[in-house]
This record gives C-alpha cells, structure tokens and sequence, in this order.
C-alpha cells in the first residue's frame, strides 16, 4: 500500500506524483502540533512529489509576518495558519480563499476527511459572515488552572481552587512555601487577563460583535483587574510582567511557582516525566468562578489558504492531509493534547494520555470549549480590532503590576485608548 | 607624463587630475569661459556614463523615501488599503502625532536611551581605549576579547541579557543572593528598565568606539607627547592638551554613528521588556512598528518614521557643526 493511500489521499493524489514540481511555502508558528507534523511532512512530499517549505517562526512574529503578507494579498505563502485573534480580519478583507470547494471536491478531498467530524464550536471562528469555511482547525485551546504543587496545597487543608476567592486563598496560601511564588500566568494579558474580567461581570465590549464600545474601565473591570495584578505583584515570581508563556510553564514545571493560569497546551505539558519536575504533584482544574460565572478562554487555530496562493488546490491537499484522521490521530497517540476531531477527543488513546493524577484534562478542555460555545463569551475576541485592545489590555496589567498606575487608572487609559483606536478603524461607538 | 599639447593650457596645475578622474564634477555649473567642444563633449560623455548608475541609486535610495512620505501624507490602513489610501487629510497623521501622548513619550523614552547610552559608550570605550593602547601580546588579545560584544548578531546579545535579567535562571541574580544582596528583576521594574536596556545596549557597543579611538591614538605622532613630557606635563595635561585634541573627531564620528544607531534599536527592547512595563521602554521606532505591523496603520507608522529620519538628520548636522566648531577651536 502507498502512502498516499496509507494517509487516505483522495484519488487524484494516489496517482504518481500528482503534485510533482510543485512547491508549496507553509507558514504555522511554532507549536506542539507544528514539531509533530515537521517530520511527518517528508512522508507527504514523497507520496505526492511537492516540495514543501515549512515555516514555524514564534507566535509574534508569524502574525506580524503572516499578517502583512495576506494584507499584500501576496503570493509568498500557499498555507497559512488562520490565527484565531486575526481570524475576523483576514476572512472578512477578503485575504483567504474559501475551502467549501475543496472540501465538497472528491477529487481533491477523500471521503473520509469528514468536515463535520471536527467541533462546531472549533469550525465557527474559521467561518466567515458569508458562511462559508476559511480554514480547518487543528487545534481549539482553552484556559485552565493547574496548580504544580498541589501536595503543599491539599496539606494545608486547600481543595483545587474552584471560585474566586478560594484562588487567591490557594495563591496566598502557596506563596513562598518550599521556595515556589503563588502565582504565574503568560503576560499576554490581552489573553490570560479576560476570564478574570468576565468572572467578575465585566467584558472587552459592551456586547460583541454588534456592541463594540469597550467597557474596560467598568466596577467591574477596574475590580477585576485590581484582582489580577494583585496575584502577580503580590504573589508572582520576581519579574512576572516579563514571563511570556514558554517561560511561565518552565517556572511551573521546575516547582519554581505554584498555581497557573493559561492554555491547555501548555498546562498539559506540566504532565510530561521527562521534562517537569511537578509531574507527580500537579493537579488541573478550570479556571476559577467568580460573580458572573466561569469563562475559560478558548482559541482555534486553522489551517487556509491566502487568496494570493499561486497553488491553491496543490495547499488544499497539504491542509487535507495535515488534517486527516490519521494524521491527527498519529499526532494524538504521539501526545498531542489539543485536537479539534471529536473522533480523535473520544477516542481511547486520547482519554488515557489525559487523565494524569487522576484529572481529566481532555474533560476539562472540552468542557471549557462547549461552555465557550453556549455562553459565546469568546465573541470579543474574534472582531477585526481586538488587536488594539489586545495590546491596550495588556499594557493596563503590565501598568499596575509595576505599581505605575491604580487599576482604575491604568483601566481608564485603557478604556481612552480602545475608544481611539475604534475610531481610527473606522468603527462606530 | 607629458600632455597633450591642446590639454596643457586648459587646466590649472593640480586639477588636471580631478577633471580626469572625478566625472561627477561634468554635473558641476559650467565655468565661467567657455571649455573647448572636445572637454564639453568628454564631460557629456561622462555624463551619460554616469547617469545609470546614478539613476540605479536614485531608485534604492529615493524611492523607498518617497513612498515612505506619500504613504504618511494618507490614513492608509491594510484592513482597508482601497478605502483608505486618499489624500482627503494630508496632515491628519502628523496632526494626530501632536495629541498621541504614547507618541510623544516614546520621544522623551529615546531621547533618553539615545543620549544616557551613547554617552556611556563614549566614555568606557574611551576609558578602555586608553587603558589598553600599549604595543603588548597581553593587551592585543585583550583588544580582541572587547570586540567580541559588538561582533555578535543582535538577537544573540539579546538573549544573553535575557538570561542575565530573568532571576529566576540568572547568575547575576544568583550570584547576588547568595552574597546576600538580593537583587529585584531589572526588567519588570519602570524604574530600572530603561537602564537595564542601556546597559546591555553599552556592552554591546562601547567596543565600536574603543576600536575607533585605538586607532586614532596610534596615528598620534611621538613628537609632541616626549616634548611635552620634557617640559614637564602630567598624564592628564598629556591627555588633555595632545591626545584629546588628536581623537576629538573621532569621537564625534562615533557619537554620530552611534547617535544614529540608537534610533534603531529594536533586538534588545523587542526581547527584553517589549516596550514595558507600560511604555517606559518603548522608543519611538518601537512604536513605530507596532502601528505598522501590529495595527497595520502604514500611514500612521509612516509619520512616526518621517519623523525619526527628520530628527536624525537634525541630530546629524548639529553634530557635524559641532565637529567643525571643534576643528576650528582645536587649529
């Protein structure tokens, strides 16, 4: 049996070299799914006979790059990863090519990549206003809470936080005991920081994505953040402002902090023997409850296609086969922790490669998503100016965690800021 | 070389050799008596070889900077580059800069970085320079280890101050506290951000400025130094009076050249703080970039980079005349 017909390649690609003197330029930032499908990638070119570019830069700077090549409409890159905060923008200007084509083709799309096998609520983000579909999620991450030392909690008589309060009592409680901080999230607050505003009653927009007034500088928002920056002043590790999210989960995994805020992908890690300290010790759970309820952050990742690709059916066959069943089951059997295939979340290998300590991450996950999805508290997120206020809410954090500012200043600068850059994009408030 | 006998009378002694070899000056206002037919058609001839090239440069150089001034006189956007590329406010962004308090703090944050930084490069490679100008084995190698900091690619520098920065995993900070000086991050404090920043910005560069001066003290001639050592004069005067005089516009060419530099600094600030906490790091091409690239506002980032070539260029001719002036004091 050939590859192509081992990787379920449609007909068209189990001819010879179907794609031969093709080169194809894919661009996905570095991540857990982009170091498994690397060397998967030479089993592709040699059934099909394209040459593929694999390009991972890190999550900055893919968007910075990805984000003035579509707006070019250039023909630089065949496969782009469609970045959740950016997925508004580029579906809606027009910058990527709808897949609703491919998909529907069985020449190019073999009968059992089954598009509705992967989650609605992981498709929805990828779908344009016009309903059609601009790129195949790979993955849909959402917040969670873990605690790295979750012995030094439960031998103070703490259970794994659940509200609010009992979050700051469990930071308070952990804070410099066996030499950890109490706290440490990634400084993307723009990302870690909105499941605390809703928690307290808060949100980025009044209601989006009709609503877009921003309401940062509400009770509500003000509270939420004098909360949040408190954890990290008060009970973060010295410098937490400057912890992007790789350097966050090395604190949690060396036992160097405690309890976490932050993505699936990265609290899963805390799980892995070879490279964590705080295996045996970790417990996860959901991000707290507070007032308002629990709104854990999710995100999905697709793959598309820029309407400028030169080789769009030639992308399409990469995009179906980076998503295929095997291919994603292959990555979920290998520990892949954040599929988007509802086969791949119920099936047997997933569940056991996530329920470590006697948690169930992949529960965890996919009740995070399927809550996302019927409180669409996530809407803010996705509107084509949320990157302004992305960086607005981020410096607000950065301003009162260094003390430069009370919350309700820093809360108040940032309202001013997104009203501005509203008005600059154009848009009503 | 004896010359042709038409060309003799026609060129003043010591130019002929610049009319030959300089063709850029047949661009020079034609003097007053009319040249023989065959120099104005040797000149033409020049002229015309010349042009291409000149053209060629015109294109690299130019262009770029005319479509830079085009792009920030419009509102152009990325989201929307139809509806947005119109001259309907030509001065909208510049106006918009006057009333953007980011913007204007990102001037008071360079001017900072730029003139605390490029001073403290001056002095330690001045410093160093003078310590290590000698004719010795020791002190060659010893040249050569300085220079390391400025060989190595940006990012590297970067991340090596990253590590340094980040207590958690820093040996500086390490080191510190089991001497029992506890030092806070550098980093994450407003307070010592920017200093962190100009710190590693200095290590970085004060090599530059060592490498110019050590030159500059080699061409100074032994002479004037033993006279002045026979009547007398302390290392201070020496250095005051013969060697100060001799490096000066060398310094100046280094504070030129790093004053210019500095405006580009983006590795460090990008890795390190990332323009924060808040804004206290953030420069103006820092936030350049963001309105750019982040926020694909061109025609905005377009003015805040107009902006910056207009202050380098200001920056660059005060220093020249400066330089002049010093000349001029030091004959």
């Amino acid at each position: 049996m050939g590859a192509s017909a081992l990787w379920g390649m449609p007909a068209f690609a189990q001819r010879a070299k179907p794609l031969q003197g093709t080169t194809l330029n894919v661009a996905l930032f570095s991540t857990a799914y982009s170091k498994l499908l690397r060397p998967w990638i030479a089993e592709f070119e040699e059934s099909t006979g394209a040459r593929v570019n694999f390009d991972t830069p890190g999550f900055p700077v893919y968007n910075q790059r990805t984000d003035l090549e579509l707006s070019t409409k250039g023909s630089a890159y065949d496969v782009v990863n469609v970045t959740f905060i950016y997925s508004s923008r580029w579906i809606n200007s027009g910058w990527l090519t709808p897949l609703d084509d491919f998909i529907a083709n069985r020449n190019l799309t073999p009968a059992d990549f089954d598009i509705n096998d992967f989650l609605a609520g992981a498709r929805a983000p990828e779908t344009g206003a016009d309903g059609k579909l601009y790129g195949v999620p790979w993955t849909a991450e959402v917040t969670l809470a873990a605690a790295s030392r979750f012995d030094v909690l439960r031998s103070a008589g703490l259970a794994f936080p659940d509200t609010l309060d009992d979050f700051s009592r469990a930071v308070q409680t952990a804070h410099r005991k066996e030499r950890a901080a109490g706290f440490v999230t990634d400084n993307h607050y723009g990302w870690t920081f909105p499941p605390f505003l809703q928690a307290f009653g808060g949100d980025v927009f009044r209601k989006a994505p009709h609503d877009l007034f921003p309401t940062l500088d509400t009770p509500e928002a003000i509270a939420a953040a004098d909360y949040f920056a408190r954890l990290l002043r008060d009970f973060g590790p010295d410098g937490a402002v400057s912890y992007t999210a790789d350097q966050s989960l090395q604190s949690l995994k060396s036992g160097r902090s405690n309890l976490g805020i932050q993505g699936q992908i990265y609290l899963s890690q805390l799980a892995d023997k070879a490279s964590s300290k705080v295996a045996a010790t970790t417990a996860w759970g959901a991000v707290p409850r507070g007032p308002a309820g629990r709104f854990p952050g999710s995100a999905v990742h697709g793959l598309g296609i820029p309407v400028g690709s030169k080789n769009a059916p030639a992308a399409w066959q990469f995009i179906a086969w980076a998503t295929s069943r095997q291919i994603t089951q292959r990555a979920v059997a290998a520990g892949y922790g954040s599929p988007t295939r509802r086969s791949d979340m119920q099936s047997q290998v997933f569940a056991e490669r996530q329920r470590v300590n006697g948690y169930d991450i992949a529960k965890l996950s996919s009740e995070a998503i399927d809550l996302a999805a019927k409180q669409g508290h996530m809407k803010y997120r996705t509107v084509a100016v949320y990157p302004q206020i992305d960086q607005q809410i981020n410096k607000a954090i950065e301003l009162i965690v260094s003390g430069q500012k009370s919350a309700a200043a820093a809360m108040q600068q940032a309202q001013i800021g997104a009203l501005a850059e509203l008005k600059r994009s154009g848009i009503a408030v | 070389m004896q010359m042709p006998p038409a060309l003799a009378p026609a060129l003043p002694a010591g130019e002929a050799g610049q009319h030959y070899y300089l063709p850029s000056r047949s661009l020079a206002p034609a003097p007053p008596a009319a040249a023989p037919g065959w120099q104005r058609q040797q000149r033409r001839a020049y002229g015309w070889g010349l042009y291409p090239a000149l053209m060629v440069l015109a294109l690299i150089t130019l262009a770029p900077l005319l479509t830079l001034i085009v792009v920030s006189l419009t509102p152009l956007s990325l989201t929307d580059p139809a509806g947005t590329f119109h001259f309907r406010d030509p001065l909208g962004n510049y106006r918009q800069l006057l009333k953007d308090p980011r913007f204007l703090h990102s001037l008071w944050v360079q001017f900072q970085l730029s003139s605390v930084g490029v001073t403290l490069q001056l002095l330690m490679g001045l410093g160093i320079a003078l310590l290590l100008h000698g004719r010795s084995p020791v002190l060659g190698a010893v040249r050569s280890l300085f220079l390391i900091p400025m060989v190595l690619p940006p990012i590297v520098v970067a991340l090596i101050w990253k590590i340094l920065y980040t207590p958690d995993i820093s040996p500086l900070h390490q080191a510190l506290e089991a001497l029992g000086w506890p030092l806070r991050s550098l980093i994450a404090n407003p307070d010592t951000a920017l200093w962190a920043v100009v710190a590693a910005d200095t290590w970085q560069w004060f090599p530059f400025t060592m490498l110019m001066v050590l030159a500059a003290l080699q061409m100074i001639p032994d002479d004037p130094l033993e006279a002045a050592r026979m009547d007398g004069a302390n290392r201070w005067q020496l250095l005051r009076f013969i060697v100060f005089p001799h490096i000066r516009a060398v310094l100046l060419v280094c504070a030129l050249f790093r004053l210019i530099d500095s405006f580009k600094a983006f590795p460090l600030l990008y890795v390190l703080t990332n323009g924060g906490p808040g804004t206290v790091t953030e420069v103006t091409n820092f936030y350049g970039f963001i309105q750019a690239f982040n926020f694909s506002f061109w025609g905005y980032g377009s003015a805040i980079a107009l902006v910056m070539l207009a202050g380098v260029f200001a920056l660059s001719a005060l220093v020249s005349r400066l330089g002049r002036e010093g000349g001029h004091d030091a004959r």
